[in-house]
This record gives C-alpha cells, sequence and structure tokens, in this order.
C-alpha cells in the first residue's frame, strides 16, 4: 500500500475510534432534563456509565462545590501521621455519600491535602456545612461560672482600654494603671476595676460619653446575654447568647494577643454551631469550655434520630463496649453539670447531663436545629471521627445558574468565533480554506473525543484552551498556503507546489507546535488549578492539529488527484 | 487569489529607529510593572493572596456607594466591583484580600452576614464564592514563578538547538521585550493579576516566540539565496515581507476569536482575552521591529554572515 493510502485509512480508524468515544458525549449531552431523569429512573446503570463516559464539566461550567481541606497532622505522631490523610479521605467519602451527589470526587493532594468536588451539586449551603463539621466530635467539660465570670471582668478592662486606645484616646492614669496592672495575673482585678470607676466618675465620665466612644466598661460581658438555666442543684452555667452583630466584634477583641494572655491554657472560647434562639431573640452562644477531651466520637455507634419530647431533635446512640467505662466515669463524675458536644470547636450543644450513662446515650439537639442539622450530625457520627482535625483552606462554589450562564456564554462564543474563523478562512483561500475548515473541525472532533477518553474535565480556561488550537491549527495552514501561493507564483505546476508547500512549511510548523507544548507541559507539570485545565486542552488540541492541519487537509488535496487549477 | 495584503516592499528595517523608541517605553514600563507585580503591590487577585470572592445578586437596586459603606469592621477593605455583564441585575462582586487585614480568619460567611444584617429587606443571593487560605495563595504563586521559569527555561533551550546563537538571543529578548510590554500596560489598566492572567501571559509568550521563529526561519533561507549579494538588511525585509501576509492572517483569526471572546465569554475569561488581544498585537510588531532589527544591529557590529 502506497503512504497515501497508509494515511487515508489511518485517518478512518481515528475516526471510528473518536466517534466511539464523542458518542457517549453526544448522547448525554443532547439529551433532554426530562429525558435524563427518565433514564435515571429506569436505567440508572447504564445512566451512570453513559456520565462516566462523557466529557465531564468543570465546576465553573456547570456549577458545583470545589473544597481543599488540610489534614492537620503535626499534631499526630509520625506513624499516625502516614495513614491519616487516606483515612480522613475514607471518612470524607462515607459523609459525602450521605450527600446523595451523582459524581462526587475526593482526592489526595501533596502530603496533606483532600479535594473534593461535589460537580452539579446545587445545595451549596448544606453541603458546605456538613463538610465544615468534618472534624473530631467531642465532648468536653464547662468552665465554673465563678472562674468565667473572673476572667470576663479581666478580658472586659482589657477590651475597654483597647478601645479608648483605638479611639485615639490617651488613657488617663488610673484606666491606664488599670490597664497594665491586670497583665500581672496576681492583682485583684476588681478592686482596680472598682478605683477606676471612681476615677471616672468624677473626672473623664462625660469626656467620653461626648465622644461616644467604650463609655461602657464592661464591653465585652455587657454584650454577653447569660441564658443557660441552672441545673436542678442551683448552680449556674457560662453559656452566654449574643447578638448576631456583635459576633464579629466579639471574635476580635478575643483574638487580640492582650486578651489571649488573660485565658488560661486549659479553657478555651466556643461559639455554637448555629444561631438560636434566646428569649424571644436569636443570637450566637458563646461557651467557656475546659480545653481537656472528655470523649470522642469515635466509640458511638447505633446512631438514631429522634423527636424529643420538647419538641426538639435528639440523636441516640450507643457506647461501644471499649468506650462504655470511660463514659460511665465521665458522666457519673459530673451529673448536673452539663457536657459540650463539640463538633469542629463549635459547640452543637450543652446538655446537662442528668445521671450516670453507661451504654445508651441522647444528644439534644439545640433548639433551632433543624431536622437536616440532625440528620447531617447522624451523618458525621456514623462516619466516625476523622483521624485528624482538618481545616478548609480553599472553597469555591459556584452556582448552577452562573454555571449554566457561563457554559452558554462560554459555548456560544466559542461556536460564533470558530464559525467566524472558518469563513474568514474560506473567503481568503477559497477551496483549499475549506479543506483547512475540513482540517479544523477534525481537530476539534478529535479534542473532544480524546478529552471523552482520557476522563477530562472541561473548564473555562479549557475552552480558552481550545480557541488556541484553532489558533494554531489555522496558523499551520495559513503557513502551508501562503507557500504553496509562492511556489505556484515561480510557475511550478500545482501538484508540484501543493507538495513544496507542505514540505517547506513543515519546520516552522513544527517549530511553533513544539514551543507551544513545552509551554503546555510546563504548565501542567507546574502550574494547578484552572492553569492545569487550561494546559490539557492545550497539549492535546496541539498534538491533535500537527496531524489535522498537516496531514489530513494534505490527504484532501492528494485525493483529488489530477489538479490543474488550484483554488487557493 | 484573494490576498489581504498586496505584494509589499516595505522598508521594515528602515523604520527601526521610531520602533526603538516605542519600544524602550514599554520596556521601562514593563519593568515597573514587573518588579510592581514581584512585589505584591499590582492588583493582586485573590488567588495570590488568600481572601475572598463573593459574586451574587440584589433583590432590589442598591447602590454601590451604599455597599461599600456597608462593609465596615475587618471588611471595609473589600473592593465592590458591579458586575454588569451578568444576566440579572443588582449584581455585585465583593472581593476581601487576606493581605489587607493579616490574621483575620477568612470567613465568607462573616461576609454574607453582615450583607443579611446591613440589607435585612434585601436579600443578597450568592450565585458564587471562592475562598482561598493565605498558605494556598502562597502555593499558587511559587507554583505559577515555577511554571513560568520551566516554560522559559524549556522554549529557550529549544531555540538553541533549532537555530543558532543569535537567533535563539534574538528571539528571546524579543519575545521577552513583547511580555513585559503585556504586562505595562495591564498594569497601567490595572488588571488583575491571578492564575488566569498568568495563563494568558504564558500563552502569549509561547505565540510571540511562534511569531518569531516563522520569520527566522524565513530569514535563515532567504540568507542562503542572498548570501552572494551580501545584503543582510535586504534579506532580513524581504523576509518580513513575505511572511506579513501570513503574520496578518494568522494574527486575525487569533484576534477574532480573542475578541468575541472578550465580549460574549463572561466576566471570567474577559482578563485572560484581553491580556491574550495585548500579546498578540504587540507580538506582532515585535516580530517585524524588535526581533529582526536585534539580527541587523548585531551583523552591523560584528558581522558573520558575510565575510
Amino acid at each position: 500500500m502506497s503512504a497515501q493510502k497508509w494515511r487515508i485509512l489511518i485517518t478512518l480508524v481515528l475516526v471510528v475510534v473518536g466517534l466511539l468515544a464523542f458518542w457517549p458525549t453526544f448522547k448525554l449531552w443532547t439529551m433532554s432534563d426530562a429525558e435524563r431523569e427518565k433514564m435515571n429512573l429506569e436505567e440508572p446503570g447504564e445512566y451512570l456509565e453513559l456520565q462516566q463516559k462523557a466529557i465531564r464539566l468543570g465546576l465553573d461550567l456547570q456549577g458545583g462545590i470545589h473544597v481543599v481541606l488540610k489534614v492537620k497532622t503535626e499534631e499526630l505522631g509520625q506513624e499516625a501521621t502516614a495513614g491519616a490523610v487516606e483515612r480522613a479521605m475514607q471518612v470524607i467519602r462515607t459523609r459525602i455519600d450521605g450527600l446523595g451527589v451523582a459524581e462526587p470526587n475526593v482526592q489526595k493532594q501533596g502530603n496533606d491535602q483532600i479535594i473534593i468536588d461535589l460537580p452539579g451539586y446545587t445545595d451549596a449551603d448544606r453541603a458546605e456545612e456538613l463538610i465544615g463539621q468534618m472534624a473530631v466530635l467531642e465532648f468536653k467539660l464547662l468552665e465554673s461560672h465563678d472562674n468565667a465570670t473572673l476572667l470576663l471582668q479581666k478580658i472586659d478592662s482589657v477590651v475597654h482600654a483597647y478601645e479608648l486606645a483605638k479611639a485615639g484616646i490617651t488613657p488617663t492614669s488610673d484606666t491606664a494603671a488599670a490597664a497594665d496592672t491586670t497583665k500581672a495575673e496576681d492583682v485583684d482585678v476588681l478592686a482596680e476595676l472598682m478605683g477606676k470607676d471612681t476615677a471616672r466618675d468624677t473626672s473623664d465620665f462625660d469626656f467620653d460619653e461626648d465622644l461616644g466612644v467604650s463609655e461602657d466598661l464592661n464591653p465585652l460581658s455587657s454584650r454577653l446575654d447569660q441564658w443557660l438555666s441552672t441545673s436542678q442543684t442551683g448552680t449556674p452555667w457560662p453559656g452566654w447568647s449574643v447578638n448576631r452583630r456583635d459576633r464579629q466584634k466579639i471574635e476580635a477583641w478575643l483574638a487580640l494577643p492582650e486578651v489571649q494572655r488573660l485565658i488560661p491554657v486549659d479553657v478555651q472560647f466556643a461559639w455554637s454551631t448555629r444561631v438560636e434562639m434566646r428569649n424571644q431573640r436569636d443570637g450566637w452562644d458563646l461557651y467557656l469550655l475546659k480545653r481537656k477531651v472528655q470523649f470522642v466520637g469515635k466509640y458511638l455507634e447505633n446512631i438514631s434520630l429522634r423527636r424529643g419530647q420538647m419538641g426538639g431533635h435528639e440523636v441516640d446512640f450507643r457506647i461501644a463496649s471499649e468506650g462504655i467505662g470511660r463514659f460511665a466515669q465521665l458522666t457519673g463524675a459530673n451529673v448536673n453539670k452539663p457536657l459540650a458536644v463539640v463538633l469542629d470547636n463549635a459547640v452543637e450543644s450543652a446538655p446537662i447531663i442528668n445521671s450516670k450513662i453507661r451504654g445508651n446515650g441522647t444528644i439534644t439537639m439545640g433548639g433551632s436545629a433543624t431536622i437536616e442539622d440532625a440528620v447531617n450530625m447522624k451523618i458525621v457520627l456514623e462516619a466516625g471521627a476523622l483521624p485528624a482535625p482538618v481545616e478548609i483552606i480553599e472553597k469555591n462554589v459556584v452556582g448552577a445558574s452562573l454555571g449554566a450562564d457561563s457554559i452558554r456564554k462560554g459555548f456560544y462564543s466559542c461556536l460564533i468565533g470558530l464559525l467566524v474563523v472558518l469563513v474568514y478562512i474560506a473567503v481568503f483561500y477559497r477551496i483549499s480554506g475549506i479543506i483547512a475548515d475540513i482540517g479544523l473541525l477534525f481537530n476539534i472532533f478529535f479534542l473532544l473525543a480524546v478529552m471523552a477518553g482520557l476522563g477530562a474535565t472541561l473548564t473555562m480556561p479549557g475552552i480558552a484552551g481550545i480557541i488556541l488550537t484553532i489558533g494554531m491549527s489555522v496558523d499551520s495552514n495559513i503557513l502551508i498556503f501562503e507557500r504553496i501561493r509562492e511556489e505556484l507564483r515561480t510557475g511550478k505546476t500545482v501538484r508540484a507546489s501543493i507538495d513544496a508547500g507542505y514540505v517547506r512549511a513543515f519546520i516552522a510548523i513544527f517549530d511553533s507546535h513544539v514551543t507551544t507544548l513545552i509551554t503546555a507541559l510546563a504548565l501542567f507539570f507546574f502550574g494547578s488549578g484552572p492553569i492545569r485545565g487550561f494546559a490539557v486542552t492545550l497539549f492535546w488540541g496541539v498534538s491533535i492539529s500537527l496531524y489535522t492541519a498537516y496531514v489530513i487537509t494534505k490527504v484532501i488535496f492528494d485525493v483529488r488527484k489530477a489538479y490543474q487549477k488550484l483554488s487557493i | 487569489m484573494l490576498k489581504i495584503v498586496p505584494d509589499t516592499n516595505i522598508n521594515f528595517i528602515g523604520m527601526r529607529k521610531y520602533a526603538y523608541l516605542l519600544s524602550g517605553v514599554m520596556l521601562v514600563l514593563g519593568l515597573i510593572a514587573f518588579v510592581m507585580t514581584a512585589m505584591g503591590n499590582a492588583n493582586m487577585g485573590i488567588d495570590f493572596t488568600g481572601g475572598v470572592m463573593l459574586k451574587g445578586h440584589f433583590q432590589d437596586p442598591v447602590e454601590i456607594d451604599n455597599l461599600r459603606a456597608a462593609l465596615t469592621g475587618a471588611f471595609s477593605d473589600a473592593a465592590v466591583t458591579e458586575l454588569t455583564d451578568f444576566s440579572k441585575p443588582n449584581a455585585y462582586i465583593i472581593k476581601w484580600k487576606l493581605e489587607a487585614e493579616p490574621g483575620v480568619k477568612q470567613e465568607s460567611s462573616a461576609i454574607k452576614n453582615l450583607l443579611a444584617e446591613k440589607f435585612p429587606t434585601n436579600p443578597f443571593t450568592v450565585i458564587s464564592e471562592h475562598t482561598i487560605g493565605p498558605a494556598v495563595g502562597e502555593d499558587l504563586r511559587r507554583d505559577a514563578i515555577w511554571a513560568v521559569l520551566i516554560s522559559v527555561a524549556g522554549i529557550l533551550g529549544y531555540i538553541w538547538v533549532r537555530f543558532d546563537f543569535r537567533f535563539g538571543v534574538a528571539a528571546t529578548a524579543a519575545t521577552m521585550h513583547d511580555v513585559l510590554g503585556v504586562l505595562g500596560i495591564c498594569y497601567l489598566i490595572s488588571t488583575e493579576f491571578n492564575l488566569l492572567y498568568i495563563t494568558a501571559l504564558l500563552t502569549m509568550a509561547g505565540y510571540s516566540l511562534t511569531d518569531k521563529v516563522v520569520v527566522f526561519d524565513r530569514i535563515r533561507e532567504n540568507l542562503q539565496k542572498y548570501r552572494s549579494r551580501s545584503e543582510f538588511v535586504h534579506a532580513v525585509n524581504r523576509s518580513i515581507n513575505e511572511v506579513l501576509s501570513r503574520t496578518i492572517n494568522t494574527g486575525m483569526s487569533v484576534l477574532i476569536v480573542l475578541i468575541i471572546l472578550f465580549n460574549f465569554g463572561g466576566e471570567v475569561l474577559q482578563g485572560f482575552s484581553l491580556a491574550m488581544i495585548l500579546g498578540i498585537l504587540i507580538s506582532t510588531y515585535g516580530s517585524i521591529f524588535v526581533a529582526s532589527p536585534i539580527m541587523v544591529e548585531w551583523e552591523a557590529r560584528r558581522p558573520s554572515r558575510f565575510k
């Protein structure tokens, strides 16, 4: 067989393979929503297979959630670290299954990161909430009321001084002294405060009031509303309700280094997992917890949901045998005290322990908990505890409407651009231009087929890559045609001009393709995120372009054997 | 034969003195932009600083100034832009970079809560949100720098192998000139420096180099032909003129697509297409007025071809 016949044969084989690879994508993309739903109901297995074989659309094109988690392994020993990320992935997969996302993707990145993709998942808030809760479930005791009150007073005076300083008011000698002395741990804060109070009453009270700044001597505690009812024994516990709008401010205060120094190492402030309704108004709950972890969620099993007697939700659980002793001891020693259920350092609820718990227990959900909250809690508990705490370091949520909008825009702008280029080439190079157009269409078809075959994901930058591929492909044919024109001008026959044009343009085409391939490879191996999607399409597009723009167009020219004239 | 460019015989090399002026301005601007960007003084995107980008729309119209005023506390530095090409009205992008307030926990929900509080009767529907931690931003910045360096080194090496030393140096220098040109203009119009923008810069660098390779390829070929006449400048001029038709047709084809992308591709691809459009214009100019004159000047000072 001649070389030419081989080329035709290879091209035909590639077309068939390409059609096979592209067919699922074509089928899926041309189905209406109703048809998809019908197929999903009637033949779910085939539908899943179809989805897997079709070109996936990136989150930027169809909407969805992309989260990168960092597993904080530094707190673990070296041995525990090794499998921690894998186990965390396993737990996360199980939890995500509870969401019912069609094609969730959980993969490892680097040493300690996990990427979670939930494509097409529209209920972003719920998924995010669940992912956000992906931390260790812990049980912690609350700090005593007396210690908490004392700490609040110390913090109040420091915050007061800080607010004054921020407002540009030089603290009077009294307040400065108060602020200074509070740093020394052993000073009687209350007495200092009293002293400051009297000093202000006589001297600079009006001054402060005029400015409207921090005349409030107790900036923190005046924003806290104690709500946690006292237990049967009459002991109050430190649980406060905070007005929604105050949370940010209080967080900032608590984060101040001066304040951090005041907080003893064995206690921590923690917010509630959600806004709760207290005394007819809703706000965040703030707790002062003992840092020590009393019990962890991994010993809980047989989780079930129940409607509580008071109307709220309750989560029943059984303690695994290896944890029974520990839990019984914990609850037995702390009857009538609250036990905080802590998820990702946020307090889910702090029910009071009624009696020593041996085998079975109940978590009373917060008053504002909805059925979704309860289900999420159940999923989290069922999937077990993560081996190490995780932190969301990157999050990308694209609403379905924006996805639909960008896919429409990306698709149409691509289509319009392609059409204009096809026409442009056909106008300037006539029949030869149409041959180049055919090569270009082959290029795009093969590119889509390869992407489907590789299971690659098409993203917005990927679309940009396709557009550049179009440019490369067109450039190759323009180089060839300009050469052919030159050859024709020298008086060569049509046949000889075509052959010479192809041969002489090859070097420039090859060089330009190789340099672009180098760029694509560098982008792929060293880039990240959207850059990679772009690099993948660019790499394949350019590789294919070398074949379609150079070989396929030549085959078409060669098939038409006898040239008298060339339309170029 | 329909030709967009008639057979030309323009004395491009003769015009090089004017081009030096323009190129000099672009180079200075580009270098300033490069230094400023490296120091993080350009319009850095949250990709590289860490932060939050919220895109969403209000139910009822909101004055942009009111929206800016509503973002108080830690978020008072947030940038607010109106989103005009989105199909929904009253749409805004709120961008909050971490560099503005280091140490504050990045939380998109905090911004959302703030908005819900300030506009209680006018809900803000989030259509997309992007949160990047500062460590990730740093990783991305490092990755991007590596990608650029390795890509440049790879291309340089390739040109070195394919052409001789002079061609390699001239092509690389001219390509750098083009990239700096784009960087400079984008800095002036304050284009956001994000991952897509870096992608665009690298791609335009690839395109720019291709353009130079095509011209040099022809110069090398013509030098063989004109060897006897020992007319270097003539050979270079001839080469530029011969490939002019290709240069313009290719440039136009890519420009058409990019202009369509810029206008209709949506907000995501706008920065990308703008950088690419500038890149194609500047690299076409660079191939003709920078790369080729470098060869001519070099030959004039140290003749090697026609000894």
